[in-house]
């Protein structure tokens, strides 16, 4: 078997079952000041969001800033931007699980984390943006004595089923994940805690008939999930190539949204990692390989970004049409050119430093790094959905839109409520795979003479 | 709706349920209260709930005296539409004149007569309480302390009053009319030596050159004009009129013009007479008899001698009067915005052009003495002011104007009101004037009471309550008339009519024997009544050149210091002078050139704002000699770069919730100097003082360029007439292939077939609409139609600004040239739902809220809206409109028809409730009316039976409605035309709206 990642090189001495046991149980333990500080932060700024949605629902949708023609703004940037943050956990975890990764066993759990709530918080979004909340539930096809019924030609509802999906699958496999893990707190829990892990851990006692069923079942799941990885995005980025908007009419949206929903997956990974080990004390298993690992696969598919979009800008010019070319003048030198270059530095020049392998392996640089793909990458969808609607066909209806307070709330307030999960999930569960990363380091034998 | 005043459901039953005269107890006017209850069992015949009454009545919005037919529902009015049998506007309407219900529905009415008490504040009184007061006042005063100031009132009223004043010995009204056309009256007294104002027939004329007059807005009567203009002007089999505006600033009026034409400010005259000059020299027409008359001054007129002072090419004037001479024309100068101090120069120098060129009698009629203002002149208002401050005015009576705004402001009528011993008004609203006066005696609105209006000799038009009164007021007729009673002796016995209406019926009677008709006089006031009047052709009067002619002088050059800019206040052509201010509607209809709401701006070139530093929305300080007031600044390339320009209408400091406060009163800019003709002037030099504040503007429109994508598309008389047809626009160079068309046709089919949903009616029309652009003028009454029939409601200028209006038809505008010598083209384009064959807005609805109709309609659910909006992102023409707040909510601050203004809601069309996207359905309620009406008749629809809204309104009648299924239809052959274009068609979205294109008659050195 192989080692944590190889070449291993900043950890000489490889950790031994016991010591991994001990260290993830250890990020277990009672959380400290900072943690409480936390999470007064994280439930304050939720409280916001959740009382700017109140009002919303209570004035209507008028007190966000939606200026028509821009008819779609900050809730569906917000909400594009999650689903694409939850890409790269189904990808770390599933593919290349398949791929045999070896390296992905002490990040993997963390991005499925990530995946989940990030679905989690994304489904919100199509439900803080609609007129009437209340009547939300008719997007889904339920029999009534109405008989109505939805539009299964709308993107919009096949969105619903690639995200209800999503959610679905990405939790199932985050819960069978984390079976033996439990399993292995548990015997150390007491309390509530003990409760809960026993009945998340499905009554698992690690038996071999257990063992193969398990791996048959994880292997089965991760194949199922692999397929989401592109069609979700694939989905939601047909809520634009569906329609007729110039800068939203494209083929090329399916794989450009899946590359930069990776992108900024695995940018976010990295931003959560980097405390994470940090807090946890596991840099003996977050290793900078492993950053090195992420910064590769954030090189790639940050150039596939890049070239995506040099490919929109020379379609808008080869397709001699009038519409595409003036949309794509305005992204780039009209009333929102702040927004389009923020977008292009942020994602298609900047990841160009992690050609140096200095930066690849400087955390620091990296997590700055990570901080900035993140913020491009939601501009990134600002400008695809703001920027094409403020500036479609009729010169009569252009408009401008600038957020409120409503929508910053709602925006800062989905990020408290992604991290409160998150928070409340790293205290409870173990962040690092116990049975994962055991898996690849050699065997323990008995020592031999001479060794 | 718990107090007592105003009228509230169960007061609303008590009427409806007093069916004591049926439609008389709805329609009367008996301000007693009823005390009897009767149950709805047997109703009165002709009210059935659910069905609409009509009555005929007269729009008094302005004095143009429109004819109009008032919808009413159970006993409420709800909407107002054009009587056909109105020769003044033959069954259309303005804005202003749709937007009359929100005068008797205002919210900020006088809701009953009120005092001012000791503490300086309004107290309510009864109406006995208040004609005795009245009666008090006047026997304490000598009649020379007297005096009435009115509007134009032509007809009974006007007579009452002077009768009234009379046998009080008191002098006759002072009559006073913003827009008073003092100067075209001085003209045609000097010119012609009649005291009249001709009618001005743009049907009949093929060439139009206006000195500034906005014929189309608000100059004498706007909706006659633009149905003569569609006519002369319009495009039809090859041939069309041209017109010419000549005026500093391009108005609404003259963005319909094929050349627009900016002189030095006030040298209009020079430019006539030097067109006058070569007609006469080059004699191009027959000599007229007394062309002599003028003939020395028209001597020191040569194009050569004018062109420097009129900054205007010799070759230009020389080409315009061989143009003018060519075809029938007509000349029109005096509008209110052109109404500098040499007006009546202008004027006159008009009427010498169209007397050479031989126009009197042929387009221009004397005879017919329109009557837009009375004799109404600012002069005599101005002695009365003088009058009142010197303490020479015991008692004053106001009705009907509101001259504390509506004049300069150095006026100061309301100061001046302070230093009258006892004043009444009679104002409808909390305006200016009723703000200062001690008593006010709320009036009928026009729409609940009786009364009559002479626009012009031979038309009387009657007025008649069309439903109960709204709150406690009284007919100032009624009014007069106790008072008169109450006076009793000498007065009380010149008048024998018990009430106003019996007063009326006495005018009539006489009015009947006049016309020569000898029938019972009921048979003859029914069949008036019906007809909303009594329409005769006026007798046509000739006119020569009088010998006062010969003091004709030459317009002074006007020596305004180098770096002043003249500015213009020019009329509003929603709000009026101000008198629309009230009407959210008319504060909600985006102006027809600026597109700007809610607010006043200062329309300056872009280069002279460059030069100076302005951007748009910069908050300027402009001062004349006479004042100073603060707007923001709106660049606009239709003017000269020497002028700025502000409308009028705004600044009000009371008229209630929707004008106080609003923008900046223009009128505080113009000098109270009374000029030669006896009006005041519209033109002051100013300078601007940049404040370093910034707005952001409240208008509706995004770009005003088509960047050359073809909406709003033109072709010139030339092209067409050589078989081109017009610019080919569009994404893609390519047709689509046949095959390909094809198979979109079999997809439509497909579509159809699966909703045809029990196949309810046979073989099922398309509904369509025609929209002429050679015929719009961008005018606007259709948005505001629009607003009336749908409940669209208002949102105020802070969501405008935001884009959020709701109107679901706008007239885009766009600009063409103006830039680099090449001159300046203004284009409209109503822009409605397009009913699309293949609608972009209909698959991508996850609730199949939006959907087709069996009968080509893209229906919307309002109930099953979700709220996605995707639809709107998806609709290429944004004709699709969100309610962001709950404008339909009365608890909620939104709320857009506060009471009574909820009364105007059409109960055949739902209001929407927030979060729901709503739009165009071409009036689907007026098309399943008139389809019930044929199924109950068991006969088939007949083309043009079904109106839309914005169609039954158009002045210029330039939007048909039909069936495009159907080959005799009209909408049909005009779709077919070949001047017929689809906006973006090139999205193969199959609109079902057909633009047929402008058509520009252009010289040939232009084209």
């Amino acid at each position: 078997m192989a080692t944590i990642a190889e070449p291993q090189r900043t950890a000489p001495q490889q950790p031994t079952y016991h010591e991994i046991t001990r260290d993830v149980v250890a990020t277990l333990g009672r959380p400290s000041r900072t943690y409480f500080v936390l999470l007064a932060v994280v439930l304050v700024v939720l409280a916001l969001g959740a009382f700017a949605l109140l009002w919303q629902i209570r004035w209507g949708l008028g007190v966000a800033g939606y200026t028509p023609p821009v008819l779609w703004g900050v809730y569906i940037t917000t909400f594009v931007f999650w689903v694409g943050i939850a890409h790269s956990g189904t990808l770390i975890s599933a593919i290349l699980y398949l791929f045999r990764s070896a390296w992905r066993t002490s990040v993997y759990r963390t991005a499925e984390v990530m995946t989940v709530f990030a679905v989690l918080t994304a489904g919100l979004f199509p439900l803080i943006h609609v007129g009437r909340i209340w009547y939300a539930y008719w997007l889904f096809p339920y029999p009534n004595q109405r008989q109505l019924w939805v539009n299964f030609k709308s993107p919009l509802l096949w969105d619903v089923f690639a995200v209800s999906t999503y959610l679905t699958v990405s939790t199932l496999f985050l819960i069978v994940g984390l079976v033996p893990d439990v399993a292995a707190v548990r015997e150390k829990a007491t309390g509530w805690r003990r409760k809960l892990y026993e009945v998340t851990s499905l009554g698992w006692r690690g038996t071999d008939q257990q063992w193969r069923h398990y791996i048959r079942a994880y292997l089965y799941l991760a194949a199922l999930a692999t397929p989401l990885v592109l069609s979700v995005h694939s989905v939601v980025s047909w809520d634009f190539a569906m329609s007729i908007v110039p800068g939203w009419h494209a083929t090329i949206f399916a794989p450009y949204f899946v590359a930069g929903a990776i992108y900024s997956g695995v940018a976010m990974v990295v931003t959560l990692l980097v405390p994470l080990r940090k807090v946890f004390k596991v840099e003996r298993y977050i290793t900078v390989d492993h950053f090195e690992n992420l910064s590769k696969l954030l090189l790639l598919t940050g150039l596939i970004v890049g070239y995506a979009y040099a490919v929109e800008y020379f379609i808008a010019w080869y397709s001699g049409n009038p519409f595409e070319q003036a949309s794509f003048y305005n992204r780039a030198f009209g009333e929102y050119w702040w927004a389009t270059w923020t977008m292009i530095i942020c994602n298609g020049f900047l990841p160009l430093l992690l050609f140096f392998r200095k930066v690849r392996r400087s955390i620091p640089a990296l997590f700055v790094l990570s901080l900035f793909v993140n913020l491009g990458m939601w501009f990134e969808r600002f400008v695809i959905i703001v920027v094409s609607l403020s500036f479609e066909y009729e010169p009569y209806a252009m408009g401008h839109y600038t957020p409120t307070w409503v929508e910053w709330s709602i925006l800062a307030g989905s990020f408290a409520w992604f991290f409160l999960w998150f928070l409340l999930f790293a205290k409870n569960f173990p962040m690092v795979s116990i049975t994962e990363v055991k898996e690849i380091i050699p065997m323990p034998r008995k020592a031999r003479p001479g060794t | 709706m718990a107090n007592g005043d105003g009228m509230n459901r169960r007061r609303f039953l008590k009427v409806l349920g007093a069916a004591g005269g049926g439609a008389a107890a709805l329609s009367g006017c008996s301000g007693d209260a009823t005390d009897k209850l009767i149950p709805y069992l047997v109703p009165p015949d002709n009210q059935i709930p659910g069905i609409a009454t009509w009555y005929a009545s007269t729009c008094r919005e302005c004095p143009a005296g429109c004819g109009v037919h008032a919808r009413v529902r159970e006993g409420r009015v709800v909407k107002v539409e054009g009587n056909p049998e109105s020769p003044v506007n033959r069954g259309r309407l303005c804005a202003r004149g749709l937007a009359s219900l929100q005068g008797l529905y205002n919210p900020d009415r006088i809701r009953g007569p009120m005092a001012k008490g000791a503490s300086g504040e309004f107290e309510p009184i009864s109406w006995d309480d208040a004609i005795a007061r009245i009666t008090e006042r006047l026997q304490g005063a000598t009649g020379d302390l007297i005096r009435f100031v009115t509007g134009n009132e032509a007809g009974t009223f006007d007579r009452l009053v002077t009768e009234w004043l009379r046998a009080l010995g008191a002098a006759d009204p002072v009559v006073y009319e913003p827009f008073g056309y003092e100067a075209l009256r001085h003209a045609s007294r000097q010119v012609f030596g009649v005291d009249q104002l001709p009618r001005y027939d743009f049907g009949a004329a093929r060439y139009v050159i206006s000195f500034g007059a906005d014929f189309l807005e608000t100059w004498l009567s706007p909706v006659e004009h633009a149905r003569g203009f569609a006519e002369g002007h319009g495009y039809r089999d090859g041939s069309m009129g041209r017109y010419v505006h000549v005026e500093p600033r391009m108005s609404m009026t003259g963005m319909s013009a094929d050349e627009w034409i900016a002189p030095r400010p006030g040298s209009e005259a020079l430019l006539a007479l030097g067109m006058a000059h070569v007609i006469v020299t080059e004699r191009l027409v027959p000599r007229q008899p007394d062309t002599f008359r003028v003939e020395q001054l028209l001597d020191a007129h040569a194009p050569a001698d004018v062109a420097e002072r009129t900054g205007i090419a010799a070759a230009t004037i020389e080409r315009l009067a061989r143009e003018f001479v060519a075809e029938p024309s007509v000349a029109a100068a005096g509008g209110v915005g052109a109404q500098h101090e040499q007006a009546h120069v202008t004027a006159a120098a008009v009427n010498v052009l169209n007397y050479v060129a031989g126009n009197i009698g042929r387009t221009v009629l004397y005879g017919a003495d329109l009557n837009p203002a009375g004799p109404s002149s600012y002069a005599e208002l101005g002695s009365l002011v003088r009058a009142m401050r010197n303490g020479g005015v015991g008692v004053l009576f106001v009705h009907g104007v509101n001259p504390a705004h509506a004049a300069p402001a150095g006026t100061d009528f309301a100061g001046a009101m302070e230093r009258v011993g006892f004043s009444v008004s009679f104002s409808r609203f909390w305006d200016e004037t009723a703000m200062h006066a001690d008593l006010v005696l709320p009036d009928h609105d026009p729409l609940e009471q009786w009364n009559d209006f002479e626009p012009r000799a031979g038309a009387y038009a009657l007025q008649q309550p069309v439903m109960q009164p709204v709150f406690d007021t009284r007919q100032s007729g009624d009014v007069l008339l106790a008072v008169a009673r109450q006076a009793g002796g000498t007065i009380a016995a010149r008048f024998t009519a018990e009430t106003y209406k019996d007063y009326l019926q006495q005018g009539w009677q006489r009015l009947q024997r006049q016309l020569g008709d000898f029938r019972p006089f009921d048979a003859f006031w029914t069949e008036a009544l019906q007809r909303g009047g009594v329409w005769r052709d006026a007798p046509a009067r000739a006119v020569r050149l009088a010998r006062t002619v010969t003091d004709l002088q030459e317009p002074a050059t006007r020596s305004a210091p180098l770096d002043a800019l003249t500015l213009i206040a020019y009329p509003s052509s929603a709000l009026y002078d101000g008198r629309g201010a009230n009407r959210p509607w008319l504060q909600e209809l985006p102006d027809p050139v600026t597109k700007m709401t809610w607010s006043t701006w200062v329309e300056i070139h872009p280069e002279t704002a460059a030069a100076r530093g302005i951007r748009e929305g910069d908050i300027l300080e402009v001062t004349t000699s006479a004042g100073t007031v603060e707007a923001p600044a709106y660049l606009y390339p239709g003017l000269r770069r020497d002028v700025i320009a502000m409308p009028l209408g705004q600044g009000h400091t009371a008229f209630g919730r929707y004008a106080e406060g609003r923008g900046a009163n223009v009128y505080a800019l113009l000098s109270t100097d009374v000029t030669d003709f006896g009006g005041f002037s519209h033109y002051a030099a100013s300078t601007l003082r940049h404040t370093g504040r910034h707005e952001y503007l409240a208008k509706t429109e995004g770009k005003s360029r088509q960047m050359g994508r073809g909406i709003a598309q033109a072709v010139t008389l030339a092209a067409l007439q050589h078989g081109e047809h017009g610019e080919e626009h569009g994404g893609h160079a390519a047709p689509v292939p046949e095959h390909v068309e094809q198979l979109l046709d079999e997809v439509q089919e497909a579509q159809d077939a699966d909703t045809r949903y029990g196949d309810y009616a046979g073989d099922l029309p398309r509904w369509a609409l025609a929209v002429d652009l050679s015929k719009c003028t961008g005018c606007s009454a259709c948005v505001t139609a629009c607003h009336s029939e749908n409940n669209i409601p208002t949102v105020g200028p802070d969501l405008v600004r935001r884009g959020r209006e709701m109107a679901w038809i706008r007239i885009e505008r766009y600009f063409e040239g103006g830039e680099d010598g090449e001159p300046l083209e203004a284009r409209v384009l109503p822009m409605m739902c397009q009913q699309c064959g293949h609608a972009p807005c209909e698959p991508v609805c996850p609730v199949f809220a939006a959907y087709s109709t069996p009968d080509g309609l893209n229906g919307q659910v309002y109930n099953r809206c979700v709220g996605t909006r995707y639809c709107s992102n998806n609709c290429p023409y944004k004709v699709r409109y969100f309610n962001w707040f709950d404008h339909q909510n009365p608890a909620d601050p939104a709320f857009s028809f506060p009471d009574p203004l909820h009364w105007l809601l059409n109960p055949d069309v739902t209001v929407r409730s927030k979060g729901v996207m709503e739009k165009c359905t071409f009036c689907v309620q007026r098309i399943r009316g008139k389809q019930h009406d044929a199924k109950l008749a068991g006969r088939e629809l007949e083309d043009g039976e079904i109106l839309t809204a914005c169609q039954q309104t158009c002045p210029s009648d330039a939007i048909v409605f039909g069936d495009l299924n159907d080959p005799s239809s009209r909408v049909h052959q005009l779709s077919r035309d070949e001047r017929g274009y689809s906006v973006l068609g090139d999205l193969n979205t199959r609109p079902g709206v057909t633009y047929l294109r402008k058509v520009r008659n252009l010289t040939v050195d232009e084209a």
